[in-house]
């Protein structure tokens, strides 16, 4: 007898309902990147797993009325070769191209990477940035949270039984906006992070930056946006004299948060040096690793 | 369950559980072995596939996810004669090989870049192979491989 069943969705209709049918406990299957890697130290914890990947609506990426979507089933290929991502957040995009090695790209989901939300998950910083909304389905309707509310933890999420992720959205930033992520893994390629960095920022005409957004990896429990952070750096023109107060900022928020523990004393360093160099990056023109 | 698929252009139907990875169905239902079962958690690309034109590892596919695709292995890939084609040619010749157990994934990561960029750089190259580890050859004579056939493959076009 096999250990668990299988079932494809043509529709997201037919997956919600394949998902909420009685006595089968049922997930769904994107890229199967973390579900195979679960299966082998984890006990069985679903009898079903119903193939999501084939809807056509959970490809789509595009834009209306300046709000962007994203489907949980584009893969990180599609997401770092859309042109749209590129010229709208390349921050995500670069995230994007940080994943894993070509083949975990390939397979692997952004609807998988929220859904299981790995502290280190390559595309939480700049979704977090970019204030992205997950919208979710289940027989009773929709629902639509913060990504920052939907993901509660490491591996933790606010998904209630038989929900489907059906899309990202975020309101595009604005024009002229720039971004960078950065990400410390061990090796350049298929490595975890082991802490990253995504921002995003303009200046106004008169040289001060008047937009900006900055999220760590890997940080805290809750990949968040450090608020005080880009409150001080608001106003300001960019120097370099700014990011290295920025750095110190971020490394004192990141330790208000977790305390200091056994990795602190490398992560303090570490994000000191990655809050400089991504915002070296967008203000200052300094080259980007993508 | 019935899975129904392309496998190395030929269609196939295959009984085999459900609860199975597409790299277990190639090795273990179809007695294609030459895909190769290490890590199974998608770090070492040896069970590397071809699905519908792109890499992928084949330990983390669920067999019954290719039905009605197309996947190539590493046996679909050869010369018209059956022997080594162009790129497994140069692998033998540029030295890419030692104890041969990650080639069948390092060829098909060779291949899914060619599809993708038939002209790319070395460090398109590394990158294509990002994803493949070697514990034998210290990879530079595999880039020379790739990189030996892209470029006779473009001239070939030409
Ligand atoms: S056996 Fe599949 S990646 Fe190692
Ligand atoms: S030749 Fe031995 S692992 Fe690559």
């Amino acid at each position: 007898m096999p250990k668990y069943s299988f079932a494809t969705a043509a529709t997201v209709d037919e997956a919600v309902r394949l998902l909420n049918e009685p006595e089968v406990r049922s997930i769904p299957l994107g890229g199967g990147t973390d579900i195979f890697v679960a299966l082998r130290v984890n006990p069985l914890w679903f009898d079903r797993l119903v193939d999501i990947t084939h809807v056509p609506e959970l490809h789509h990426i595009g834009v209306a009325d300046g709000v962007v979507s994203i489907g949980a089933a584009v893969t990180f290929t599609q997401a770092l070769e859309s042109e749209l991502l590129q010229g709208v957040a390349p921050f995500l995009a670069c995230a994007c191209e940080n994943v894993g090695g070509p083949a975990i790209r390939n397979s692997g989901t952004l609807g998988g990477n929220v859904a299981n939300a790995a502290a280190c998950a390559d595309s939480l910083p700049a979704l977090v940035c970019l204030d992205a909304v997950v919208h979710l389905l289940s027989p009773a309707g929709e629902r639509a949270l913060p990504i920052s509310e939907f993901v509660s933890g490491p591996h933790q999420t606010n998904i209630q039984p038989g929900e489907l992720i059906t899309h990202f959205s975020f309101a595009q930033p604005p024009a002229g906006a720039r971004s960078a992520f950065i990400k410390i893994g061990r090796r350049r390629a298929q490595s975890i992070s082991r802490l990253s960095i995504a921002a995003i920022g303009t200046t106004n005409a008169g040289g001060a930056i008047d937009y900006i957004r900055i999220t760590p990896g890997a940080a805290t429990p809750k990949t968040i946006r450090f608020t005080p952070v880009e409150d001080m750096l608001k106003g300001q023109p960019p120097t370099r004299e700014l990011f290295v107060r920025a750095g110190e900022a971020m490394s004192a928020e990141m330790i208000s948060v977790t305390g200091r523990r056994w990795s602190t004393p490398y992560k303090e360093i570490a994000l000191k040096a990655i809050t400089e160099r991504v915002l070296a990056a967008i203000f200052l023109q300094e080259a980007q690793p993508c | 369950m019935l899975i129904q698929f392309t496998l190395n252009n030929q269609p196939v139907a295959v009984e085999a559980p459900s609860d199975i990875t597409l790299l277990a169905l190639l090795r273990d239902h179809l007695r294609l072995t030459g895909s190769k079962e290490a890590c199974e958690v998608g770090e070492c690309g040896a069970c590397s596939v071809i699905l519908d034109g792109e890499l992928v590892n084949s330990c983390l596919v669920a067999a019954p996810q290719v039905s009605g695709r197309s996947v190539i292995t590493i046996e679909g890939v050869r010369a018209p004669d059956g022997g080594p084609n162009d790129m497994q040619q140069n692998f033998i010749s540029y030295g890419a090989v030692q104890c041969g157990f990650c080639i069948p994934g390092m060829i098909m990561a060779g291949e899914a870049l060619l599809l993708k960029n038939p002209q790319p750089t070395r460090q398109q190259i590394r990158v294509a192979l990002a994803g493949n580890l070697c514990r034998c050859t210290g990879y530079q004579q595999i880039v020379d491989a790739i990189e030996a056939t892209a470029k006779s493959r473009a001239r070939q076009r030409a």
